[in-house]
């Protein structure tokens, strides 16, 4: 809603700044986005009157003026030639900044120096009605214009727009006494409510063609209705012209100006239609299926069964509450109108507006409530401007009522202001808060009052309500700051929280960085990447590209390292913690599992260092940090050769896994497929995807201490030659059963392929540890376990000493 | 006899003066005290002395060599102090050369922000609660107080699924999640960090961002404990000397419902860029609950109150780290999540 301020001080006198205004607006719960100043363009220019003119010296299109602007008088040369001398027209004097930001200075034009700019209306941005000659060149003022006066305050354009914000439980600040209503109570000034009476119409015709009927009562509760004749076309008057302007309507002739200067002043909408196109009786009732008209705009409409209409004979005539039809639309040959002036329901016009996609000033208003006690008010300020204007004359007046809402009351217990605010208002701060508010009220037993709600106050239903009234007016600067007085309670993460929030930092501490990325993806990387056909389509997504919601967290990482290398960041550790939305049946009709997921992704290595080699982010690196996962959990993970045949044309068959943690699956970790990577302009990705709740299930996060042995330990290292498909792990398990009790830990600390190993072998070595937790260990039985153990491992395996 | 232990006194004390390393002094040592060395032999030899002389060349002999030891032992000392010496000159390294660390990674700065937003809350007694962030209309909208058809429902524009699913607008549905689980105990005291949508992308919004509810119900709750809790919470996370404001707003689910500003942490209020010159910042919205939602989450309005409050995560963070464009915290450049 724009409010001017030049409209506002019609109500009530304000002895503040726009800015001092709109500040105790914001701070009352009136939210003011901004303040505009309007006719900036004309702000320092004077109405001057022409003394002399003659012909420049040298340029025969040029003309000296003398001008008087009451101070002083100036020379000023112009290019135009609509003027005479003796004419009131405005001057924009050194300084000035024009509506196109042209700042006038003094300047020389062919030798004579000129001080100033006679000016066009379309020069000041403004639109003024002036003399007849005043078309296509300076703007001539009638000749009673005051010498010296701004020309601003002259034409009533010296004005400020307030630009409230206003929340949806205030649709009654969409009218600008209501607004005066709302300022008076913040500011403690009472302001004038005009009352419209002395148009006093009679009622309808008993003989009158046009009935009024409400078909839906539950959609429209009121039907009022005025008829005027003797129509005269014509531009508003230059007041309401600019009123409207301010308020950011454009004005089109002196009726549509009405509908919209009343709508604008009360909050109720009107309409206007031409009566002679209207056939037999005015009903409000709800379209039929295939229905048709063609709005205001000249779009047509197909209308269904659930909006409500106006119509007539013929069929419908507006889309009730939001626009009228062009077929009767007051054109410049209306003679005679049927104004419009009722209740819709608030939720039928928003569907109806939101299905044909279509918003107007008067379904805005509808659509969040419109006081229905206002309909018959609005149509005497309508007949009293129509006789003000002399636009018509009104000749009778009906309405329907189905339903007025009664007088509301809310019942407020002092006791339970204070209970609710923590406060310890005094009776009489509460009262003067009723009394700022106009509203009616009576103290009842026990420090409760019975308030009288205006019915243009909608929002306030309920006790709570009303507390936050005497509060905001008090102001929230007097609730005091307190601490809760209840129990105290243990504020703490769940296991499951815990666990995650260790994860995140394992991650970070292993190198990783944290990215967060949508939940809604592309189908297409997800089919491919996630449960293909399986995720969740979105009924509007912002884009294609965001519309299912993931069943993967890959298709994000993957684009996410493409977009980084694309920038020539090419070493990458990317993890992210998020949920997929996985669907138990498609299309959705219950909430579908979200699954929390950990993913990660690696590229590259480790920055250069002149110490040690570059680590490479290859399987064995993501390896390593998934094995810090593990052990924040307490567990181990198992790996396996990938089974499932969609990851093995996803990941590279002889770099991936699966994961398992306790023998249930957790998920999948490897190279990306050769080639793959070069779709999305990466270079051999490692990926990784982990389900959180199946570790969280497996996690063992209580500790039991062990005692270590006090007896030393014997080192045996083994360096084995085996065929190169035996996998180190079968080794390296094989070799600890076969170390009985006494074998405490097995290590691979090499492997090595090349010369001298034999071509489709590897060398494999192995530290071992042995200890007892009772003596100490003799060489001999160890040698001797040892030389066992490689016996057996070189029968089972095929594997050689290497000595 | 004698001349002879002066020149082997001589002898040893010139060598003792030039002598290099500790080789040639052990070599010394032996050539003179070891078992064939010249002192010892001269000691053996004493049996061919008179009786009379012999305690006296005794004497003499072990003098002699006793002094001998003396300054042996100070030239080792010194020689080992010069190895030391030498040892420490060559071991000397750049020590501007940099370290060898295994370099950490970072945590996105959103999932900071929720970190320390978490740790102040359940460092006064709260808990998290967590929710879907695929809702149902009923928790998002219908028991929050916004009926179908409620012009409220205009702030928020709603990505949807079906008609009736929807991704949650805001975290607040959690609210009625936790009150419908934990009925009738007492108190509630819950934050509930997460992901929310709306169909909107540009430099100030993202069609997905992360909010942090917080509620608590209890016998007796007051509007003041909410200034008292939000201006706790703003001072940890803003600084200790940030005041907060209250002002009047609307929201379906709280009544009275107020917007937090916290005073600006740049110009400390007396007005910048950053503020607009007002000096302060908008940082949360909250209110008290209303009583219809309490009735939906299964609490009785006539015997408990509450209040509620959800903050924006992508605000605080940007605030925080003067962060200026909103779409830097979704670009996930990893020159950007290496700042934190």
């Amino acid at each position: 809603m724009r409010v001017s301020m030049e409209w506002l001080r019609e109500y009530l006198a304000i002895d503040k700044s726009p800015e001092e205004l709109a500040e105790i607006l914001t701070r009352g719960g009136i939210e003011v986005g901004g303040v505009e100043e309007l006719n900036k363009g004309s702000k320092d220019v004077y109405i001057g009157e022409i003394k002399e003119i003659e012909v420049h010296p040298d340029a025969e299109k040029l003309q000296i003026c003398r001008v008087n602007i009451g101070t002083e008088e100036l020379t000023i040369v112009t290019g135009a030639n609509n003027i005479l001398a003796g004419d009131k027209v405005p001057v924009a004097v050194p300084g000035a900044v024009l509506s196109d930001g042209k700042e006038i200075k003094t300047a020389e034009l062919r030798g004579v120096m000129s001080y100033g700019m006679l000016c066009s209306d379309k020069e000041l941005g403004i639109e003024a009605v002036g003399q007849d000659r005043s078309k296509g060149g300076i703007l001539i003022l009638s000749a009673d214009a005051q010498v010296g006066t701004k020309l601003n305050d002259y034409l009533g354009l010296d004005n400020y727009v307030l630009e409230l914000e206003l929340y949806p439980n205030r649709p009654d600040c969409m009218s600008m006494i209501n607004v005066a209503r709302e300022v008076g109570t913040l500011m403690g000034i009472k302001p004038i409510v005009p009352e419209w009476t002395q148009a006093d119409i009679p009622p309808w015709p008993e003989d009158i063609r046009q009935k009024v009927e409400i078909e839906n009562y539950d959609l429209s509760w009121r039907y009022s209705a005025l008829l005027v004749e003797d129509v005269v076309i014509q531009n508003s008057p230059l007041w309401m012209q600019n009123r409207l302007r301010a308020a950011g309507i454009r004005p089109i002739n002196n009726i549509v100006d009405i509908t919209n200067y009343c709508m604008l002043e009360t909050g109720q909408p009107l309409h206007a239609f031409d009566r002679d196109k209207l056939q037999g009786t005015v009903k409000v009732r709800l379209a039929k299926n295939g229905e048709k008209l063609i709005s205001l705009d000249r779009i047509e409409r197909n209308l269904d069964n659930e909006m409500l209409v106006i119509a007539d004979d013929n069929g419908p005539v507006a889309i009730a509450g939001v626009m009228g039809g062009l077929e009767t639309e007051v054109t410049a040959k209306t003679t005679r109108i049927f104004f419009e002036s009722a209740h819709f329901s608030g939720a039928s016009i928003r569907r109806t507006s939101r299905r044909l996609g279509l918003r107007s000033e008067s379904s805005s208003r509808f659509e969040k409530g419109v006081d229905p006690h206002g309909t018959v008010t609005t149509l005497q300020r309508v007949a009293e401007l129509l006789l003000e204007l002399k636009a018509g004359v009104p000749m009778s007046f009906t309405e329907k009522i189905a339903y007025l809402p009664p007088q509301a009351k809310i019942e407020l217990s002092l006791d339970r202001v204070d209970d609710v605010l923590g406060t310890k208002y005094s009776e009489q701060e509460v009262v003067q808060v009723l009394e700022a508010l106009t509203f009616g009220y009576e103290f009842r037993q026990n420090r409760t009052i019975a308030v009288d709600i205006p019915s243009y106050r909608q929002d306030l239903k309920i006790e709570e309500d009303m507390i936050e009234e005497i509060a905001r007016i008090i102001g929230y600067d007097r609730i005091p700051t307190t601490l809760p007085q209840g129990s105290q309670t243990q504020g703490r993460r769940t296991l499951e929280q815990a666990l995650r929030f260790k994860l995140r930092k394992a991650l970070t501490k292993a190198g990783m960085d944290e990215i967060v990325s949508y939940s809604f993806t592309k189908k297409e990387s997800d089919d491919i990447w996630g449960q293909a056909g399986r995720n969740i389509p979105l009924l509007n997504p912002l884009r294609e590209e965001l519309g299912v919601m993931r069943t993967s967290l890959l298709p994000g990482l993957l684009e996410i390292a493409a977009r980084n290398t694309s920038r020539r960041n090419m070493d990458l550790l990317l993890f992210e913690i998020g949920n997929v939305f996985w669907p138990k049946e498609l299309p959705l009709k219950t909430l579908p599992e979200e699954k929390l997921k950990i993913a990660g992704l690696a590229q590259g290595g480790s920055s250069r260092h002149w110490l040690v080699p570059q680590a490479k982010f290859d399987f064995f690196y993501v390896k390593g940090i998934l094995s810090n996962l593990a052990q924040e959990s307490g567990v181990e993970f198992e790996y396996s050769r990938i089974k499932e045949s969609r990851y093995q044309e996803l990941l590279h068959p002889g770099r991936s896994a699966e994961i398992f943690v306790n023998g249930e699956y957790l998920g999948f970790m490897g190279e990306i497929y050769p080639q793959l990577d070069e779709e999305w302009g990466l270079d051999r990705p490692v990926l990784f995807e982990i389900d959180f709740a199946v570790l969280f299930k497996n996690n063992k996060s209580t500790i039991i201490v062990q005692s270590y042995p006090r007896f030393p330990a014997i080192q045996r290292d083994l360096a084995l030659v085996i065929p190169e498909e035996i996998p180190a792990q079968n080794i390296k398990n094989r070799v600890f059963e076969l170390g009985g009790e006494l074998l405490k830990e097995v290590e691979i600390f090499d492997v090595y392929q090349g010369q001298p190993v034999p071509q489709g072998h590897k060398s494999l070595a192995l530290t071992m540890r042995y200890q007892s937790a009772e003596r100490t260990l003799k060489d001999e039985e160890i040698n001797s376990l040892n030389s066992n153990i490689l016996m057996q491992i070189q029968q089972e395996f095929g594997a050689k000493w290497r000595k | 006899m004698k001349a002879k232990i002066q020149r082997i006194r001589e002898e040893a004390l010139k060598e003792l003066e030039t002598l290099k390393s500790m080789e040639e002094l052990q070599d010394l040592k032996i050539r003179i005290m070891g078992k064939k060395g010249s002192l010892t032999s001269l000691l053996k030899q004493m049996g061919s002395l008179s009786p009379e002389e012999r305690p006296q060349m005794g004497q003499t002999i072990n003098a002699v060599r006793g002094m001998i030891e003396e300054v042996w032992e100070e030239k080792a000392k010194k020689l080992d102090k010069d190895a030391l010496v030498k040892r420490l000159e060559e071991e000397r390294i750049d020590i501007s050369l940099p370290g060898f660390y295994l370099p950490i990674g970072h945590q996105h700065p959103l999932s900071k922000v929720i970190e320390e937003i978490e740790d102040i809350f359940l460092g006064m007694g709260f808990t998290i609660a967590e929710g879907p962030e695929i809702e149902t209309d009923y928790y998002n909208f219908e028991a929050l107080n916004l009926p179908k058809d409620h012009p409220a429902r205009d702030m928020q524009d709603t990505f949807f699924i079906t008609e009736d699913l929807l991704l949650r607008t805001q975290t607040s549905p959690v609210q009625i999640r936790t009150m419908e689980k934990m009925r009738p105990q007492l108190p509630v005291k819950i934050i509930a960090p997460g992901k929310v949508f709306r169909n909107d992308d540009d430099a100030t919004h993202s069609p997905m961002f992360h909010q942090v509810e917080g509620l608590m119900v209890d016998n007796g709750v007051r509007m003041s404990d909410l200034k008292g809790i939000l201006l706790h919470f703003s001072r940890q996370m803003f600084g200790e000397s940030r005041e907060i404001r209250l002002r009047p707003s609307f929201f379906p689910f709280t009544e009275p419902s107020a917007e937090v500003d916290v005073s600006c942490m740049l110009c400390g209020g007396a007005g910048c860029r950053l503020c607009k010159g007002t000096g302060w910042i908008e940082i949360l919205g909250s209110g008290m609950v209303h009583p219809r939602v309490l009735k939906m989450g299964g609490y009785d309005p006539k015997e408990v109150t509450g209040f509620a409050f959800g903050m924006g995560v992508e605000r605080i963070a940007m605030l925080k780290y003067g962060i200026e464009d909103m779409r830097l915290l979704f670009d996930n450049d990893v020159r950007f999540l290496a700042q934190f």
